[in-house]
């Protein structure tokens, strides 16, 4: 496998982990994330619901390199209706071993019953790229408070290192304060990401 | 058989302020506040009330409370407050439902910056003295 084609992989579910970028105020979020290529761990802090920063710290297990990054996400506008929320965040991340950095947009608006999101980000690293993606997403049953939540998704990617679009399914648990969100695609297999809030 | 024990639950609503007084009409279920319609979930309110005495609920309205995950800081925000009793959110109706201890004088402005601090926005609420 080419480093290209692993970079590819690995950046391929990168964008798992930006489900709600920020808690409410005095929130923390830790978040957990691992598949065949990487496993990651994500924590962040709330002061207000307007913006949060975190660490991560990441385990590349394709060449075996650890990394850390400090990430600060900030919400830009927020739009609040009786049935629907609409949100629109600054994310970036600075590499705590290098210069790399992260910057970008990321965009949602939701129902109980669907949901559509979108990211975009500029990434400086070994090789400077773009990534974005689009999410769509329906609730196949509308639950209460405090029952299993369950969200049926289809996410199409595409960076400017091969240009090539993926598309592939995930699922999303939510119960409490605890989220499990799956997905697969042949060439990755299974990728497991759990966040729990606090 | 469910409409009997909502007759009977309501009899226990104490009616203390003229301003906040409850109506109860048996033959729909429906609750009203000054003749206003409460649109609250009988099951769940009544669920809600049980084991409630010498309280005040607050029931408030709230925009972008679409999803459990996203409310949660709602409840954790709120029971925080000494006075506070007990917390329910209503997803499909968008409330919010706070029991305080009677002594307390509730202030929507202050409901208002504790649902700000979790992202949405409180709208208008309503009183009602258990």
């Amino acid at each position: 496998m080419g480093i290209l084609s692993k970079i590819f992989i690995l950046l391929f579910f990168y964008n798992f982990i930006e489900a709600r970028p920020i808690s409410y105020s005095g929130g923390h979020t830790l978040m957990h994330f691992n598949d065949s290529m990487k496993e990651s761990i994500y924590y962040h802090f709330s002061p207000t619901y307007k913006y949060s920063i975190g660490l991560e710290t990441l385990n590349n297990k394709e060449f075996g390199k650890h990394e850390s990054n400090i990430r600060f996400t900030y919400l830009i506008n927020r739009q609040n209706t009786k049935n629907s929320q609409r949100n629109l965040y600054f994310q970036s991340a600075v590499s705590a071993n290098d210069n790399n950095y992260i910057y970008g947009i990321h965009g949602d608006w939701e129902t109980r019953r669907y949901f559509v999101g979108f990211d975009y980000k500029e990434v400086k690293n070994i090789i400077d790229y773009s990534d974005k993606y689009v999410q769509i997403g329906m609730a196949p049953y509308l639950g209460e408070y405090d029952d299993l939540h369950t969200w049926l998704m289809i996410k199409t990617k595409k960076n400017s290192i091969n240009n090539k679009q993926i598309t592939y399914p995930v699922i999303k648990f939510f119960k409490g304060s605890a989220l499990l969100e799956l997905g697969y695609h042949k060439k990755t297999d299974w990728d497991v990401h759990l966040m729990y809030r606090f | 058989m469910i409409r009997l024990l909502f007759l009977f639950f309501s009899i226990n609503f104490i009616y203390s302020d003229k301003d906040n007084d409850i109506h109860h009409l048996s033959h729909n279920h429906e609750i009203y506040v000054q003749g206003e319609k409460l649109e609250v979930d009988q099951k769940r309110f009544k669920s809600f009330l049980d084991g409630l005495s010498d309280s005040q609920v607050a029931i408030v309205n709230v925009n972008g409370m679409v999803c459990d995950f996203c409310a949660r800081g709602i409840e954790k925000t709120f029971v925080r407050d000494g006075a506070v009793k007990k917390v329910d959110v209503d997803l499909e109706r968008g409330k919010v439902l706070i029991a305080y201890s009677k002594e307390k004088e509730i202030d929507f402005e202050e409901i208002k910056s504790k649902i700000l601090a979790n992202g949405q926005n409180a709208i208008d609420f309503t009183i009602l003295n258990i």
